[in-house]
């Protein structure tokens, strides 16, 4: 069933991997406000967060047989999305960062016609942000500014909202945390309309212990690879 | 003139890699096509003449416009490895791409097939 906002059908999407502990938590808290077309979408996990999340029920739960990054899944999360016919799609991550109140401001400015993605920004507000993860988010924007021509506060949030019309235009081919910064070099090929939202962090001991996240090591990969798909 | 174990050598692992690419192309087998098996004649057959005779490399550098004729030799190695790198990083992401690819479709076959 569609979550109707103004007729229109609003769908999230949560890439996870690796996310058996918080996994129900963070779809319970989408839900409970509201938002009941949820799509998780798991990596390729080798826990049980395939099972935790069935467990949850009432969503569209997909699975990548094996790990092809958050990028990869993100996109067959939307992919899904469209399949079903969203006119919204929302973007969020599933390790429990993102505080799901945030997604009516996401959504508002495309629902009132004024753009067609809303990036959600970490940096507007730091609060509660370590230094480092500042520095680098920093780094991450001078450096997609730099390769794909656009500035943006947060390049590297996973927090955002698309139209059907961005959707359907973006088209990503990265699979790990450089799809981020590709989504930004599709907003400026495609001059699509965009806004930032200022969006709330909840850097807990868990998320922020996760192996797999974006740190300085996965960073540098992350630029190599971004480079690597310009000159390739 | 003296034949060094080096050469002799070289020219033996140059015609087996040679043999080897040839029977393969002529069986269709291991996805060898002709411009891999170019690319293979020209690197191995190139070592094999260098080799035999080493005074090539004179000529070699003063066709390339370089003053030593080692340098010649090692700048065009260091080119050739350059370019099969970029080629063969070039596979390794359209093949990851493929994967991911893959992946999706199956993860979507429910959605699309209730579609």
């Amino acid at each position: 069933m569609a979550t109707d906002i103004q007729n229109k059908k609003i769908y999230i999407v949560i890439p996870v991997f690796n996310e058996e502990e918080v996994i129900k938590n963070v779809i319970n808290e989408v839900r409970n406000i509201g938002y009941g077309n949820l799509i998780v979408v798991d990596d390729g996990s080798a826990d049980k967060t395939f099972e935790k999340a069935k467990e949850a029920g009432g969503m569209v739960i997909l699975r990548h047989k094996i790990n092809r990054g958050k990028g990869a899944a993100t996109k067959t999360g939307i992919e899904a999305a469209k399949l079903l016919g969203a006119d919204i799609i929302v973007t969020m991550d599933g390790d429990g960062q993102h505080d799901p109140a945030d997604i009516k401001n996401l959504i508002q400015p495309i629902l009132d016609g004024k753009c067609e993605v809303v990036l959600g920004t970490r940096l507007k507000h730091p609060v509660g942000m370590p230094w480092y993860k500042i520095v680098q988010n920093h780094i991450g924007n001078l450096i997609t500014w730099y390769l794909f021509g656009l500035w943006v506060t947060d390049s590297q949030s996973g927090f955002r909202a698309y139209s059907r019309l961005a959707a359907e235009k973006i088209n990503t081919r990265a699979d790990r945390y450089e799809y981020d910064s590709e989504v930004i070099r599709e907003i400026y090929i495609y001059k699509l309309k965009y806004k930032e939202m200022p969006i709330k962090v909840r850097y807990t001991e868990y998320s922020m212990g996760k192996i797999q996240k974006q740190g300085f090591f996965n960073g540098f990969k992350t630029v190599y690879k971004m480079i690597w798909k310009i000159i390739n | 003139m003296p034949v060094h174990l080096y050469q002799v050598a070289v020219i033996i692992v140059a015609v087996v890699m040679i043999y080897q690419g040839l029977s393969n192309f002529a069986k269709g087998k291991g996805g060898q096509t002709f411009l891999k098996l170019f690319i293979r004649i020209i690197v191995w057959g190139g070592m094999a003449l260098i080799a035999t005779f080493p005074s090539l490399t004179n000529f070699f550098a003063s066709a390339i416009g370089m003053e030593g004729n080692i340098n010649a030799i090692i700048l065009t190695g260091f080119i050739l490895i350059f370019l099969i790198i970029f080629k063969l990083l070039s596979a390794i992401e359209r093949l990851e791409q493929n994967i991911s690819e893959l992946t999706r479709k199956e993860s979507l076959k429910e959605i699309e097939k209730n579609k």
